[in-house]
This record gives C-alpha cells, sequence and structure tokens, in this order.
C-alpha cells in the first residue's frame, strides 16, 4: 500500500523540485547579489577606489606580512630578495613576499580576486595598462595625495610617473597634473635590440629596414642561424606589443584617444605598411616553428647562438649573460664578446614600447597592511633606495637614479634603457584593455602564423576593437 | 515484483529500534541524517551554482564591475546563437571532438582485442597502457609541448633523422588541431581500452567454442559475437570521452593558447576568456548553460539509442 501510494506520488517529485530551483532561483533574484556591495567600491558607473591619507597612518610593530602579486620572472625574485634585504632594515617586523604566478595567468589572478573583493595581496603589480580596469572598478587606491605630500615628483620623467600611476592615461610623453594617481613605478622597461657582434659587426643597424637586410645577410652567411628572434606569441601581450612597435617605428598610431577611435587609425596607410613589414619581411627571417615565442623561448633561442638579431623586455635579458645558460661562451666577458645591446633602429619615427609595471595597493587589504604598503612605497621611492634597486638587477624610474653609475654599470642594456625613456609609448590604458590585447594578440599571430591574411588581420583588428570601445566594454563576447 | 522489493521495507520498518538507540530517531530521520551532509554538500557545490549561472546567465552582469546586474532577458542567449565567433569555435569543438573518440575508439577498441588475446602478461600491459590516462593534463601538456617544439622537440629530431623536414606542430592551422588530437588521444586511449576490455572478457566463451564447432573464420567471430557483445560498452565509453572531449580547455591552454589565432580555441577555452579576460560575466553564464544544454540533449539521444539498441 505504501508502495503503491510512493508510486502515484512519484510524477509530482521532478515537479516539486522544478518548483523548488525555480522559487531558489527567485529568490536568488530578488537577493540581487552581483551589485557588488563588498567593501572598498566607490559605487556607481565611474567607480574609483577609497582614497589613502595624505600621511602614513601608525604602523604596528607586531610581525606583519606585506605581500605582493606578479608573474613569474627574474624580477619577481629580485625584488623580493633585495625588499627584505633592504626594507627590513628599517622595519625589522615586515616579511616581503612576492607570489607568482605565469605571466598568462597574471590578469586573471589578480583580477578574479578584486571580483571577490577579498585579496590574498596587499600591493598588486600592475602592468600600466591594468590601471583602467582596476580603476573603474576600485579595486586599488587612489594614492593622489599620498603621492603630493610624501614622493618627490620633480625626481622623474613625468611621462614614467604617469604610465605606472595616472588614470585617465597620460598623453603619451606627458603628465597630466591634475589627473588622479593610483600607483608608483616599481620597474621601468622597454624593448633591447641584441645583436651578434661577431656575425654583423660592433656597429648595430640605425634604421628599421637596414635592420632587416643585416639581418637577412646574417642568415644568408650562417646557416642554421636564424635573421631574427621576437616574440610572437597569443597568450599574454606578446605578439601584440610586437606589432605595436613596428607599428610606432613606421609611423602608426593605435588609436585616437581623445575620439575613441581605432577603425581606420590603427589599419591607416602606415598601420597596414607595418603590419606588410612585420609579416613578410621579419617573419621569414624568424625560425620555424616560432610562431609561439615569448620571452623564454626568445632569450633561448639567443643564448644557444641561434639567433643574429632579438628583441626583449630589457628586464628579462638578465639571463643572457649567465655562462650557465648560454652556449656563448665561458665567462660574461667572452658572452659579451659576442652580444651587444643597442636601442631599437628607427624609421618613419623613432617610438619604443614603454614595458615595466607600478605598485599599487588593492582596496581590499586590512589598513594596517595599506599603512605598511604605503611606507614601503615612499621607502622604494628614495634616490638611495633606487640606486641600490638598479644595483641589485632592478630597472628604477628616478631620473637621478637611471642617470646614476649603480644604474648604467649594473648592466650592458641599462644604457639602452636610459636611452630609450624619452621614447616610449604605452597602449591604451582603459578598462577594456583586456579585451583589446587579446583581439590584437590572436589576429598578429594569426597573421604571423598564416592563418590570417595581413591586411585582413589588422583591419579585423581595428572592428572588433572599435566595437570592445563603442560599447564601452559591457557584455558581448 | 514490486511486492517482494517491496516487502523487505515493510519487515524492515516493522522492527523495533535496536535496544540503547534514540527513541525520537526513526529510521526515516536516520536516513535523512545519513544522506543530508551529501545532500548539502552536492546542493552547495553544484545545485546553487548552476542556478546561479543561471541566473547570472539572464543579466548584463560583470564580477569586476561596480555596478548592479540588470536583467536583461534573452539577450546574452541570443547574441552566442547568433555570433560567428562562436560558429567557429563550435566548428573547431566538432573537429576536436569526433577526431578525437573516433581515433580514440578504434585504437582504445584494437589495443583492448589485443590484450585480450593474450594469456601471459595482460595485466601488467594493461596496467602499463593506462598510465597516460592516470598523468594530469596539464602535465601531459607541457611535455608534449616541448616534444612537438619545432626547433629542439624530440618528435622533429627523430623525423629529421628519418630524412623528413621540421614540422611546424604547434603553430600552423592544420597541424595545430592535429596535435591536440593526437595528445588527446595518447592520454586518453587507455581509457576506451579499458572498457573494452570489461566487455571482451565478459563474452561468453561457450560462443566461440560453438562458432568454432561450426568453423566459422576469425572475422565472422569478430563480425557476429565480439562486436555486438562489445558494442553497448563501448558506445557508454564514446559517450563519457565525447563529453569530456566536447569541454577540453587544459590541453588547448598548454598547448597552443588557441592559436594560431583562433584556429584551436574550443568553446571552453572562448567561455574562459569571455569569463575572465572580458569578465562579462552574465554572458559567460548564458555561454556555460547552454554547453550544458548541449550536451544534456545529445546525450539524451545518445542514451536513447542505447536502450534501443539494448532492446533490439
Amino acid at each position: 500500500m505504501r508502495y503503491a501510494q510512493r508510486v502515484r506520488r512519484a510524477p509530482g517529485r521532478p515537479l516539486r523540485l522544478a518548483t523548488a530551483a525555480v522559487v531558489m532561483a527567485a529568490a536568488l533574484a530578488a537577493c540581487g547579489g552581483g551589485d557588488g556591495d563588498g567593501g572598498g567600491g566607490g559605487g556607481g558607473t565611474e567607480a574609483a577606489g577609497p582614497k589613502a591619507p595624505a600621511t602614513i597612518p601608525e604602523l604596528t610593530d607586531d610581525p606583519i606580512n606585506l605581500s605582493f602579486v606578479w608573474f613569474e620572472w627574474p624580477p619577481a625574485q629580485a625584488l623580493e630578495d633585495f625588499a627584505n634585504a633592504e626594507y627590513t632594515k628599517e622595519r625589522p617586523n615586515v616579511t616581503i613576499e612576492v607570489n607568482t604566478v605565469p605571466n598568462a595567468n597574471w590578469h586573471d589572478a589578480m583580477f578574479t580576486q578584486f571580483a571577490a573583493r577579498q585579496t590574498d595581496f596587499d600591493i598588486a603589480i600592475l602592468d600600466s595598462q591594468h590601471i583602467g580596469e582596476a580603476v573603474t572598478n576600485g579595486n586599488i587606491l587612489d594614492i593622489t595625495d599620498f603621492v603630493n605630500e610624501n614622493i618627490d615628483v620633480d625626481a622623474y620623467d613625468p611621462y614614467l610617473l604617469a604610465a605606472y600611476g595616472q588614470y585617465p592615461q597620460a598623453e603619451t610623453g606627458q603628465r597630466d597634473e591634475n589627473a588622479s594617481l593610483y600607483g608608483l613605478p616599481l620597474l621601468g622597461d622597454t624593448w633591447t635590440m641584441i645583436y651578434r657582434k661577431d656575425l654583423i659587426g660592433d656597429e648595430p643597424p640605425e634604421t628599421w629596414d637596414e635592420m632587416i637586410s643585416t639581418a637577412q645577410k646574417c642568415q644568408d652567411e650562417n646557416p642554421g642561424v636564424s635573421g631574427l628572434a621576437f616574440h610572437q606569441a597569443n597568450g599574454s601581450d606578446a605578439a601584440a606589443v610586437t606589432y605595436n612597435t613596428v607599428n610606432g617605428v613606421y609611423g602608426g598610431n593605435l588609436w585616437d584617444s581623445e575620439e575613441k577611435k581605432i577603425e581606420g587609425v590603427i589599419n591607416d596607410e602606415a598601420g597596414q605598411k607595418a603590419m606588410d613589414v612585420l609579416v613578410n619581411q621579419m617573419k621569414p627571417l624568424t625560425a620555424k616553428g616560432s610562431g609561439n615565442w615569448f620571452i623564454d623561448e626568445t632569450n633561448a633561442a639567443v643564448a644557444q647562438g641561434k639567433a643574429c638579431i632579438a628583441f626583449q623586455w630589457i628586464a628579462a635579458a638578465g639571463g643572457l649573460l649567465d655562462p650557465a645558460q648560454s652556449t656563448l661562451g665561458k665567462t660574461q666577458d667572452e658572452i659579451l664578446d659576442k652580444l651587444g645591446f643597442a636601442t631599437l633602429p628607427t624609421q618613419d619615427s623613432d617610438v619604443v614600447p614603454l614595458g615595466g609595471m607600478g605598485m599599487h595597493i588593492s582596496a581590499y587589504a586590512s589598513e594596517e597592511d595599506q599603512a605598511e604598503a604605503l611606507n614601503f612605497m615612499k621607502w622604494f621611492e628614495q634616490e638611495d633606495i633606487q640606486k641600490k634597486w638598479a644595483a641589485a638587477g632592478g630597472v628604477p624610474a628616478r631620473t637621478d637614479a637611471i642617470q646614476s653609475p649603480e644604474f648604467l654599470e649594473a648592466g650592458p642594456f641599462n644604457q639602452v634603457y636610459a636611452d630609450s625613456v624619452a621614447r616610449m609609448r604605452d597602449m591604451w590604458n582603459v578598462p577594456e584593455y583586456a579585451k583589446l590585447i587579446d583581439i590584437e594578440n590572436t589576429n598578429v599571430n594569426a597573421a604571423l602564423n598564416g592563418a590570417k591574411d595581413p591586411e585582413q588581420a589588422l583591419n579585423d583588428i581595428a572592428a572588433e576593437q572599435q566595437k570592445v570601445l563603442d560599447s564601452a566594454g559591457g557584455g558581448g563576447l | 515484483m514490486t511486492t517482494t522489493t517491496d516487502r523487505p521495507v515493510q519487515e524492515a520498518s516493522q522492527t523495533p529500534p535496536a535496544p540503547g538507540g534514540s527513541p525520537r530517531l526513526s529510521d526515516r530521520g536516520l536516513a535523512v541524517a545519513f544522506i543530508s551532509p551529501a545532500l548539502l554538500l552536492l546542493l552547495g557545490m553544484s545545485v546553487f551554482p548552476l542556478l546561479w549561472a543561471l541566473y547570472l546567465s539572464f543579466t548584463d552582469y560583470s564580477a569586476t564591475r561596480d555596478v548592479p546586474a540588470n536583467f536583461i532577458g534573452l539577450r546574452n542567449y541570443t547574441d552566442i546563437l547568433t555570433s560567428d565567433q562562436v560558429r567557429i569555435r563550435a566548428l573547431t569543438t566538432l573537429i576536436y571532438v569526433v577526431g578525437a573518440v573516433t581515433l580514440q575508439t578504434v585504437l582504445g577498441f584494437a589495443i583492448a582485442y589485443l590484450i585480450s588475446r593474450r594469456t601471459k602478461g595482460r595485466g601488467a600491459l594493461t596496467t602499463l597502457f593506462l598510465v597516460p590516462m592516470m598523468l594530469s593534463p596539464v602535465v601531459v601538456g607541457l611535455f608534449w609541448k616541448f616534444m612537438l617544439d619545432a626547433q629542439f622537440g624530440v618528435i622533429n629530431s627523430m623525423l629529421g633523422s628519418l630524412g623528413f623536414g621540421q614540422v611546424e606542430w604547434l603553430t600552423r592551422q592544420r597541424t595545430a588541431l592535429f596535435s591536440l588530437i593526437v595528445v588527446d588521444t595518447w592520454q586518453w586511449t587507455p581509457f576506451i581500452m579499458l572498457i573494452a576490455l570489461a566487455g571482451l572478457t565478459a563474452v561468453p566463451n561457450y560462443l566461440y567454442e560453438a562458432a568454432s564447432i561450426d568453423r566459422a573464420s576469425e572475422w565472422f567471430r569478430f563480425r557476429h559475437i565480439t562486436l555486438p557483445m562489445v558494442w553497448p560498452l563501448l558506445l557508454i565509453a564514446v559517450m563519457f570521452r565525447a563529453i569530456e572531449a566536447f569541454r577540453l580547455f587544459d590541453l588547448v591552454y598548454i598547448l597552443t593558447s588557441g592559436g594560431p589565432g583562433v584556429s584551436t580555441e574550443t568553446l571552453s577555452f572562448h567561455v574562459y576568456k569571455v569569463a575572465f579576460l572580458g569578465f562579462n560575466t552574465g554572458t559567460a553564464s548564458a555561454y556555460g548553460i547552454l554547453m550544458v544544454l548541449v550536451v544534456i540533449v545529445l546525450a539524451q539521444f545518445y542514451l536513447r539509442y542505447l536502450n534501443k539498441l539494448k532492446e533490439g
């Protein structure tokens, strides 16, 4: 009987479950979720993080862990070692921890935590292009008042100070003193041209066209050695930075920042010329299968003597001088007899890519940690500390540190950085950056690997990026 | 039939509680107490996130933007279903699923058939073949990435020693997807093999003995005894693999990052980009829900076919 009753009731059970599910969904919807009511956010569409105080609040004497998040590369370990050695002299109760993730996960690792309104890091080391996204979402502190009170802003090249902290984005080469600052420079960077002195001579090529013909000659004369090595991968910003660099060299622009216009700007005549040079003149001089190369692969090709000319971020070039990782010599001097480092050749214009990152305080860190982070930043930006950071392998941003012997003598490529500061150009520093860079990366990578016609790829970049800008990042695929 | 299954329950419920047990805890209460932890876990970890994603899929919510979610009806669904980008990824996924699962089924069944015919060392061979399946896909992806490297990889090195030229396994449109299929096949063929082996060992010997008496050929025995007996089990394995392959993410992420261009971007990889690069949480939720629906609908048709096969 009971069974029979159960059988009769059975058809109602799925219905009840479905009803319960709908009720639950409705309840969730009614709860509203998604209003991001965690701490820190300022609310509204133009949200900005809370303001940091102008003066550093009282610091705790209890043991404290100041944690950073960065991606895995040599400067991360250098920073942790340097800060633990030097900062603890002033603040012995503080331990610095630089947590790293693979480069490809860097953006996600930070912004998924920002999305949860809870971070396990106090200082996010953001790429300059990430600032817009972090600021509009209210993820990082506005440190304008703190900077005005504690930092000697005149000690910096204005553009370097702006690039790593200002939002809205600065015009190339300038700083808007009325704009807010959300970060301070941690590591400056740009591309260096690495060339084989023993294969192409001591003097580096001066123009881009000359560079290509030199690479061609070198490749023809040295079987097994490719003319060029550069970043082509579709992860991170690899292929996009390569195209942007060539675009700048041939006089192109990425966008009209005032009009928010990309269509017709990036794919104008100069842009098309740059794409043609990259795909049809430079790509044939690279090694077979190099279409997914980024920092490590480019370094490996240079260290193993497989490339005549290569392009690399200065901050990632240190390993090239390590005899344990190189087949070019058994000592650093032997390696330097064969390798030369130079600023990028010019052509129709003389811009170089701005790399490097700034320090940005998480809006979700505890007040204690935020105070310590402010103190660390003030300490880090002092002249003598910047020089020590330079000597420890860092790339400083203060002009006096950049011009100091500590920096210029610390590495053969540091002079390249000092000479490049005035030529730097950044990408878009807008909340839609992640989408824009993905569009450019995948299309440039497709063109470099024969999956798309170069002209079509550039036109697709322009059209798709314009669509993203026009939709102001809201929804869509 | 029903009464026989019901009687023990009836009897059990009439049994008095064990001495010392709580008089207030009925059998039903005890049952609820036992299943409630698992049920709560299921609700918290599966049902709630699914319902939450379902709700978000009708909004323009972004996890990073500090603005409330707005109800936008079916817009996310129509955007996805009418998108050329999604169509391209769906085609890539389809080619991948069909290629990988077909290859794995043929190879897995062939290996299982060969192993089943051995009497010595069958256990050791089976264990050996299962090793790839036990590795993490990320680890598998990483070492295959090195092996397939055009410049320094062992595969090209071997091809070179045989007089072939260098192949750009991961950076050309045609070879990149093929490489993904090969790597997935290397890892998951053992799964099909294992299930097929279970089916093969379950075929009663007397059928083969009868066939031998009738002087049936090897092919006849395979075609009319082995294959029909193993087929339903093999189809279940194919379904599991197809569902797994449909949501492929890790190998793509490690080996090609979806490249060159977007030519190896699967639907799952695209959802990841929508969710964590663009942080379009609402769109990504709708995308995920649609993928689940596709799997459920296709699996239903497949299961119906299996049932028909069983009845036939």
